[in-house]
C-alpha cells in the first residue's frame, strides 16, 4: 500500500533514498554517542553549521548543470568576508559612528554587490572569451585568496558589528519560539496552497491527477516535518549564561529553576532555507531555470533553439557570486571575525554536497533540494565524528569514502533504472 | 693586581671590538625567505635590515614564494652574490639540506631562522615552542586550577602543534594525574582554520553538556573559534582561553576579557638577534662562542647543534602595555569597545 501511495505521489525515489541514508547516519551516531546526536541542541547546531555550505550548494547545482564548475567560491567567500569585515569595523564606523544601526545593512549590501560583480567577471571570461570554467575559477581560487590577504595584510578583523553577528546565529541570532511557530505555519500553508494550485493547473490542462489520498498524504507529511523541525528548534533553551545576562538587562528576577527561553530557528538557517526556496523556484518555474537545464542537456540544441546561452551562463555565475557573498556574511558573522583563511576548501565541500545530492558532473541533472540535503549529510558526518572523539585525519578519510561511495551507488542505481525502462 | 688585570682585559676587549667593527664593514648578509605571503616575515625583514645597515653591512635577500625548489636556487644565487653569512627561513626543513651543505662547504656560516635545519654546522635560532605551550597552560591553570580542560590543538600536519601540546602537558600532567584536572576533550584543528576550531568546540560543548572550565587553544585563530562557540553558550569570559601570536583581534579580546592570554613572540627581537649573530659569524666568530648559545639535539634526527632560544612573553590583561609600548599595536585598537575602568592600560 505504502509503495503504491509513494508511486502515486510522484515522489523522487532517489531523494527518498537520501533522506533514508541521512536518517540511518543520524540514528547510528545517536546510538554510538550514547544519545547525544538526536538532541535539540545538536540538531540545532547541525543546522547552523550546515547553512553556509548549503547556501552555496544551491548555486553550485546550477553551475554544474550547465556543465561548468566553480572552484573559486571558497576564496571568493574569504575575500568578500574580509571586505565586509573592514567595511563594518573600519570604514562605516568612521563615517557613521561605532555600532550604528545601519552598519550591518550597508555592509551586507556592499558584500552582495561585490559578489555579483566578481561572479559576473568570471562568467564573462568563461562565456564570452571561451576559457574553460575549470581554468578561470582555478585562477579565481588563487586570485581571490590572495586578495583576501591583501585587504588587511593578513590580519584578522574582529569583533564585528553586533547587529551583523546576528546573521550567524547564537541565542540572540535566533527568532524565538513565537516567530518560529509563525514561520512554520506560513510554510505549511504555502505547501497546501501550492498543492491546491498545482492540482487546479493540472485539471485545467488535462494532465493526469494524483489521487486525492496522495495529495493529502503529501501535504500532511510536509506539514508534519516542518512543524517537527520548528518544535525541535524551540525545544533548545538559551544557555544559563545568556539567560542571566538577558534577565539583568531587562531587570527580571531570575527564578530558581532558571528561565526557559527557546532559541527557535536560527537566522542563518532561515536564510539558507529561504535561499533554497528561491533557488528551487528559479530553477523550476522560470524561463531562466528552463534555459539552464536546456543548456546542460544539450548546449548546441539550446543555442540553435534561440537561447542566449552565453548570457545565461554569465547569470549563473553572477548568482553563484551572490550566494558566495551571502555564505560569507553568515560565516564571518558566526565566527564574529573575518579571517583571510575563511572558506578554505569550502569549494570542495560545496561541490561534494551537490554531487552527493544527485547532481551529475556530466551536466543537465541536479536538484537544489538534493544539494542542500547533501550539505546536511556531510556536516552530519563531520559533526557526529567530533562527538565520538574521532580526530580529523580519520574524519577526512570517512568523508572521502562516503563521497565516492554515494556517487558510486547513485551510478549503479541510475544504470538499473535505465535498463528497466 | 686584579684591578690591573681587569683594566687590561677591558682594554683588550675594547680593541677587539674596534677591530670587529672595522672588519664588519662591507660584509654581505644574505637572507633566504620562504614566503612573504604571510604578514609577519615583513616585520622580521625590517628588523634584520635595520641591524645590518647600522653595522655598515649590505643586505641581500630572495623570496622562495613557498617553493622548496626555488629556495635551493635562491641560496645558490645568494652565495654567488658573495654572501658572507646566510640566514635561512626554510620552506621545507629536510629539502633544504643540499643547499645548506653547499654553503657550509664554501665556509659560509648558515643560520636556521625560526624553522629547524638539521645540519651540525648550522646555527638554529627560534622561539621556544614548547615554552609557548607551557606558558599557555600556566596562564590558564592560574585562573582555573581545577576542572574540565579542553585542548584545541593546531593542525595535525604541523609538528609545532605537537611541540605546543607537549609543553602544555608538561605543566598540566601532575594535575591530570592527581585528578584535579580532567581532559574533557581534545581535537586537532585542520589547517589551523578558526571555523574548524569553532565546530570542534561546539561539538565538545554539546558532548559535555557545557561542563567545560578551561580551554587551552594553540593559537589566536583557534582561540577565536573556540570563543565564538563559548559565546553562543553564554560562556565567553567565564571560561579562560589561551592563544599565541599577539593577533590584534586577540589582544582586543584580552582587553575585553574573553581571552586570557596570548603568548607573544616579538618577531623584531628574533630578527635583531639573528642579524647580530650573522654579523658575528661573518666576522669569523665561532658558533659556540656566540653569547647565549646552547646545545640543542631535540630535532627528529637528534643532531647536536649550536642554537639560541628566545623566550616569548605571555600577554595578559595586566601587561597589555608591553605590546603597545613596543609599537606592535595601537592603544585604541587594543581598547576598542572596552568598558572604562576594567583594564588598566585602557583607562
Amino acid at each position: 500500500v505504502l509503495a503504491r501511495l509513494l508511486k502515486s505521489a510522484e515522489l523522487d525515489t532517489r531523494m527518498l533514498g537520501m533522506v533514508g541514508a541521512l536518517l540511518a547516519i543520524w540514528i547510528a551516531f545517536h546510538l554510538l554517542s550514547g544519545g547525544l546526536f538526536l538532541t535539540p541542541r545538536n540538531l540545532w547546531n547541525l543546522s547552523v553549521q550546515s547553512s553556509s555550505v548549503a547556501i552555496m550548494a544551491t548555486g553550485m547545482v546550477l553551475v554544474i548543470v550547465t556543465r561548468n564548475i566553480d572552484l573559486s567560491i571558497g576564496s571568493m567567500l574569504g575575500f568578500i568576508g574580509m571586505v565586509m569585515g573592514v567595511i563594518q569595523t573600519d570604514l562605516l564606523p568612521k563615517l557613521l559612528g561605532f555600532e550604528h544601526p545601519g552598519t550591518w545593512l550597508l555592509t551586507l549590501a556592499a558584500g552582495l554587490v561585490l559578489g555579483v560583480v566578481l561572479g559576473a567577471l568570471q562568467g564573462y571570461v568563461i562565456a564570452y572569451l571561451g576559457i574553460p570554467a575549470f581554468i578561470v575559477t582555478l585562477g579565481g581560487l588563487l586570485v581571490w585568496r590572495g586578495a583576501a590577504w591583501w585587504v588587511t595584510s593578513g590580519q584578522t578583523v574582529a569583533p564585528l558589528d553586533d547587529r551583523f553577528t546576528l546573521l550567524g546565529g547564537g541565542p540572540e541570532g535566533s527568532i524565538g519560539a513565537a516567530w518560529s511557530w509563525a514561520v512554520g505555519a506560513i510554510a505549511c500553508a504555502a505547501v497546501v496552497v501550492s498543492l491546491v494550485h498545482s492540482r487546479a493547473q493540472r485539471k485545467k490542462f488535462d494532465f493526469p491527477l494524483r489521487p486525492m489520498a496522495a495529495e493529502v498524504f503529501l501535504g500532511g507529511a510536509a506539514c508534519v516535518v516542518i512543524l517537527a523541525a520548528v518544535a525541535v528548534a524551540n525545544a533548545y533553551p538559551w544557555p544559563i549564561g545568556s539567560v542571566r545576562r538577558y534577565a539583568e538587562a531587562n531587570h527580571i528576577a531570575l527564578p530558581d529553576g532558571g528561565l526557559f527561553i527557546a532559541h527557535g530557528i536560527a537566522i542563518p538557517v532561515l536564510i539558507a532555507v529561504g535561499t533554497g526556496v528561491v533557488m528551487t523556484f528559479l530553477a523550476r518555474r522560470t524561463r531562466f531555470g528552463r534555459y539552464v537545464y536546456a543548456i546542460g542537456g544539450n548546449p548546441e540544441a539550446a543555442e540553435l533553439a534561440g537561447v542566449n546561452t552565453r548570457w545565461v551562463i554569465v547569470k549563473v555565475f553572477m548568482l553563484m557570486g551572490l550566494l558566495a557573498a551571502i555564505a560569507g556574511a553568515v560565516s564571518i558573522a558566526r565566527l564574529d571575525a573575518a579571517t583571510n583563511s575563511e572558506g578554505t576548501l569550502a569549494e570542495l565541500l560545496v561541490i561534494a554536497a551537490a554531487v552527493i545530492g544527485g547532481t551529475s558532473l556530466a551536466g543537465g541533472t541536479g536538484t537544489v533540494a538534493g544539494a542542500m540535503l547533501g550539505a546536511v549529510l556531510m556536516q552530519s558526518l563531520q559533526s557526529g565524528m567530533v562527538l565520538l572523539g574521532v580526530d580529523t585525519p580519520l574524519q577526512n578519510i570517512v568523508v572521502g569514502v562516503v563521497l565516492v561511495g554515494a556517487v558510486g551507488l547513485d551510478t549503479i542505481y541510475r544504470r538499473r533504472m535505465g535498463s528497466v525502462s | 693586581m686584579t684591578k690591573f688585570a681587569v683594566a687590561l682585559l677591558a682594554g683588550a676587549a675594547l680593541l677587539l671590538s674596534f677591530a670587529a667593527l672595522a672588519q664588519a664593514k662591507g660584509k654581505v648578509i644574505g637572507v633566504s625567505w620562504s614566503n612573504f605571503q604571510e604578514e609577519r616575515w615583513k616585520t622580521d625583514e625590517a628588523a634584520i635590515k635595520a641591524v645590518v645597515a647600522s653595522d655598515g653591512d649590505r643586505y641581500i635577500s630572495a623570496d622562495a614564494q613557498s617553493s622548496a625548489q626555488k629556495q635551493l636556487t635562491d641560496i645558490e644565487s645568494l652565495i654567488a652574490q658573495g654572501a658572507n653569512a646566510l640566514i635561512v627561513l626554510a620552506q621545507d626543513s629536510s629539502a633544504i639540506g643540499p643547499a645548506v651543505q653547499k654553503a657550509v662547504d664554501e665556509g659560509i656560516p648558515v643560520i636556521g631562522y625560526d624553522r629547524l635545519i638539521e645540519n651540525p654546522n648550522a646555527f638554529y635560532i627560534t622561539f621556544d615552542n614548547k615554552e609557548v605551550g607551557r606558558m599557555q597552560a600556566r596562564a590558564v591553570f592560574a585562573v582555573k586550577p581545577v576542572g574540565n580542560y579542553v585542548f584545541i590543538k593546531g593542525s595535525s600536519a604541523d609538528p609545532n602543534a605537537d611541540f605546543l601540546f607537549a609543553g602544555q602537558m608538561d605543566v598540566l600532567k601532575d594535575a591530570i594525574a592527581s585528578g584535579t584536572i580532567k581532559n574533557a576533550g581534545e581535537a586537532y584543528t585542520d589547517g589551523w582554520l578558526p571555523a574548524n576550531a569553532q565546530r570542534n568546540m561546539e561539538q565538545i560543548l554539546t558532548k559535555t553538556g557545557n561542563k567545560v572550565d578551561a580551554v587551552v587553544a594553540a593559537n589566536d585563530g583557534t582561540a577565536g573559534g573556540a570563543i565564538a562557540a563559548l559565546a553562543a553558550q553564554g560562556l565567553a569570559g567565564a571560561v579562560p582561553v589561551s592563544g599565541q601570536d599577539g593577533d590584534h583581534a586577540a589582544l582586543n579580546r584580552i582587553a575585553l576579557g574573553t581571552q586570557t592570554v596570548s603568548v607573544w613572540k616579538d618577531a623584531r627581537a628574533l630578527g635583531n638577534k639573528a642579524a647580530e649573530i650573522a654579523t658575528l659569524l661573518a666576522d669569523g666568530k665561532k658558533m659556540n662562542d656566540v653569547p647565549g648559545v646552547v646545545k640543542f639535539s631535540g630535532g627528529p634526527k637528534k643532531i647536536e647543534m649550536n642554537s639560541l632560544f628566545l623566550t616569548p612573553i605571555p600577554i595578559t590583561k595586566d601587561n597589555l602595555g608591553v605590546v603597545i609600548d613596543a609599537g606592535w599595536i595601537k592603544k585604541d585598537e587594543v581598547c576598542q569597545g572596552v568598558k572604562p575602568g576594567t583594564v588598566k592600560v585602557c583607562g
